[in-house]
C-alpha cells in the first residue's frame, strides 16, 4: 500500500522536529493557563450547570490537540505555486489519498508528540486548575473512536481547504476564512459546552463539532457510552461527504489545472 | 519631521502594493473581520452566560475588549515591519541594505511594512468601545478623551516595544523565537479582560514585565469612573507612561543588537 508507506514516512519526519515544539507548546501551556484562570473568575461570580473542572479540562484538551486542527502541508502549497504539482501528478498513486496520508501523518503525529507532555503538566495542576481524570474508563474508552474520526474529518476539511488553494492560488483569503470559522465552531476560542443550549443543538451537528468537541465530551461524561453509536454514525457521516466532496474537488481542478510554469 | 514625512510616503506607497490584488487583498480583509468577529462574538456570548465578571459589567468588558483591539491592530497596521517582517529581513538579508543607507534602521524596517487588512479588525474595536461606553454609561468629557488617546497611544507602543523583543532575538538566533508571542500575543488574549480578574503570578507579569494593565487597564477602569484597585485618579494619566518607556528601553537595545548583526549572507 503506496498511502500506508507516505504515512510512515511522513510519521518519521515530523518526530525530527523536536526543537521547534518546546517552545510550542511553552507557549500553548500558557494560552491554556489563561483561560482557565478567565472561566474560573467568571465561575466564580455565577457557576453554570458544567462543573469547572470540566470546562478546564475541555481547555487543556482543545489546547493539547491544537496542532491537530491547525497544521497544513506547507510543501503542497509551495508545490502548487510552483507548479511542481506537476510532478505529482504523473506518479501512480491517486493523488487525494496520498496527500491525505501525509496531512494525517502530519496531524497525528504533531499533535501527540505536543499532547503527551502538555497532558502529563497539565494532569499535574491543582484540581480545578488542570485536566480532571476521565469520567469513567468506559468514557475514556468510549472517546478514543471519536478522536480518531475527528483525525479522519479533519483531515478531509484540510483537502478541501487545498483545493481551494488549487483554485486561487493564494493560500490566504478564503483558507483564512475557513480556518478561522473551525476554531470558532470546533470549540477552541470558547467551549462548545458554553454556547448557548439552543446553538449547541446545531453546532454539535456540524462537520466543526466532530474534531475535538465529540471526543472531548465523551471524555468529561457529557455524552454517555450508551450514546456512542450515534455520535460515531454523526461523525462517519461527514468523513464520507467531506472525503466525497474533496475528491470531486480535487478532480474538477486536476482537469483545469493551472501549471506556473518557470 | 522629514522622518514623519518619509513614513506616510512609504505607507502611502505599500497601500498602493497591496491594492494591485484587489480580490486577494478583499478576501484578507473579510477573513480579518471574521476572526476578530469572532473574538468579539466569545465576548459577548460569556456576557451572555455570566452577566457580569467579578463586579465588570457586561458593557465594561466590551470597553476593555475594544481598547486593546484598537491599540493592538493599530500597532499591527502600522508595524508590520517589525510585528511580522522583521525575522524575514534577517533571513534573506534584507536588513542588509537598511545599513548602508542615510535613515535609521528602525525608521526604514518600519517604513518597509504595513498591513492594511487589520483596518475591520479596528473598526470591530471601534464598535466594541462605542457599545463599551454606551452600555457602561459613560460620561464623556475633554479629559477622559485624553486619557482615551493616551491609553490607546501608550498601549501601542507598548506593544511595539514588546514585538521587538523578539526582534531583537531574531538578531541574534536568525530563527524567529516563538516563545515571545507568550507575552505579545498571551498579552491580547489575556488582557482584554480587566487584569484584576487574575491570579497574582499573572497579574504581576502583566503589570510589570509586560505593563498592558498600566498602560490599558488603570485608565480604561478611571473612565469607567470604576479606579482599578480604588487607585487615586492622578495614576489613570501617570502609569500609561510607562509603554513610551518599554519603548524606549527596547529602541536602546535595538540599535545595540543591530550593532552586533552578523548578515547571514545570503
Amino acid at each position: 500500500m503506496p498511502y500506508f508507506t507516505v504515512f510512515k514516512m511522513r510519521l518519521r519526519m515530523e518526530l525530527q522536529y523536536r526543537g521547534a515544539m518546546i517552545g510550542g507548546i511553552v507557549c500553548q501551556m500558557f494560552f491554556g493557563l489563561i483561560l482557565v484562570a478567565l472561566y474560573r473568575a467568571l465561575y466564580a461570580g455565577k457557576p453554570q450547570s458544567i462543573p469547572i473542572e470540566s470546562v478546564a479540562t475541555y481547555v487543556w484538551l482543545q489546547q493539547a490537540f491544537f496542532r491537530m486542527m491547525l497544521a497544513s502541508d506547507s510543501e503542497l502549497v509551495d508545490k502548487i505555486k510552483s507548479g511542481d504539482i506537476a510532478y505529482d501528478m504523473c506518479r501512480p498513486v491517486d493523488m487525494y489519498g496520498f496527500y491525505y496520508a501525509r496531512i494525517m501523518a502530519q496531524k497525528l503525529m504533531g499533535s501527540l508528540m505536543r499532547a503527551v507532555p502538555m497532558l502529563i503538566v497539565a494532569f499535574l495542576l491543582p484540581k480545578g486548575w488542570g485536566i480532571s481524570l476521565p469520567a469513567s474508563f468506559l468514557e475514556l474508552i468510549s472517546a478514543i473512536p471519536a478522536l480518531l474520526l475527528g483525525l479522519l474529518c479533519v483531515c478531509a476539511l484540510e483537502n478541501i481547504t487545498v483545493a481551494f488553494t488549487m483554485k486561487t492560488l493564494d493560500p490566504r483569503g478564503i483558507q483564512g476564512l475557513l480556518n478561522l470559522l473551525m476554531m470558532t465552531l470546533s470549540g477552541n476560542l470558547f467551549p462548545l459546552t458554553l454556547f448557548p443550549e439552543s446553538w449547541q443543538k446545531v453546532i454539535t451537528f456540524l462537520p466543526y463539532a466532530q474534531l475535538l468537541d465529540a471526543p472531548i465530551r465523551f471524555y468529561t461524561g457529557e455524552y454517555l457510552p450508551n450514546e456512542a453509536f450515534r455520535i460515531y454514525g454523526i461523525q462517519a457521516f461527514w468523513v464520507v461527504i467531506l472525503i466525497a466532496l474533496g475528491v470531486y474537488m480535487w478532480n474538477a481542478n486536476k482537469k483545469r489545472m493551472v501549471v506556473q510554469g518557470g | 519631521m522629514n522622518t514623519l514625512k518619509l513614513y506616510i510616503k512609504s505607507i502611502g506607497i505599500l497601500l498602493k502594493s497591496h491594492l494591485q490584488y484587489p480580490s486577494s487583498f478583499f478576501m484578507q480583509t473579510l477573513a480579518q473581520l471574521v476572526m476578530e468577529g469572532g473574538e468579539m462574538m466569545v465576548v459577548i456570548l460569556i456576557v451572555d452566560r455570566f452577566e457580569s465578571l467579578k463586579g465588570w459589567s457586561g458593557g465594561n468588558l466590551y470597553f476593555f475588549f475594544g481598547i486593546m483591539s484598537v491599540s493592538f491592530y493599530l500597532t499591527e497596521m502600522f508595524g508590520r515591519g517589525i510585528t511580522g517582517d522583521f525575522p524575514s529581513m534577517i533571513r534573506t538579508g534584507r536588513l542588509d541594505t537598511f545599513l548602508v543607507r542615510p535613515r535609521g534602521v528602525l525608521t526604514q524596517v518600519l517604513c518597509g511594512g504595513t498591513d492594511p487588512r487589520r483596518i475591520t479588525c479596528i473598526a470591530v474595536g471601534v464598535a466594541a468601545l462605542i457599545m463599551g461606553s454606551n452600555f457602561s454609561n459613560i460620561v464623556w468629557n475633554p479629559l477622559k478623551v485624553l486619557v482615551l488617546v493616551e491609553s490607546i497611544a501608550m498601549s501601542c507602543l507598548l506593544i511595539l516595544g514588546l514585538f521587538m523583543i523578539e526582534a531583537i532575538f531574531c538578531i541574534f538566533s536568525v530563527k524567529s523565537v516563538e516563545l515571545v508571542n507568550a507575552i505579545t500575543y498571551g498579552g491580547r488574549s489575556a488582557c482584554q479582560y480587566p487584569i484584576d480578574i487574575y491570579p497574582l503570578p499573572l497579574r504581576a507579569l502583566f503589570t510589570v514585565i509586560a505593563p498592558f494593565a498600566l498602560t490599558m487597564h488603570v485608565p480604561a477602569s478611571w473612565i469607567l469612573d470604576k479606579p482599578l484597585y480604588g487607585w487615586p485618579s492622578w495614576t489613570a494619566f501617570v502609569t500609561p507612561l510607562s509603554g513610551a518607556l518599554v519603548f524606549a528601553v527596547m529602541t536602546v537595545l535595538f540599535h545595540l543588537g543591530i550593532r552586533h548583526y552578523r548578515s547571514t549572507g545570503s
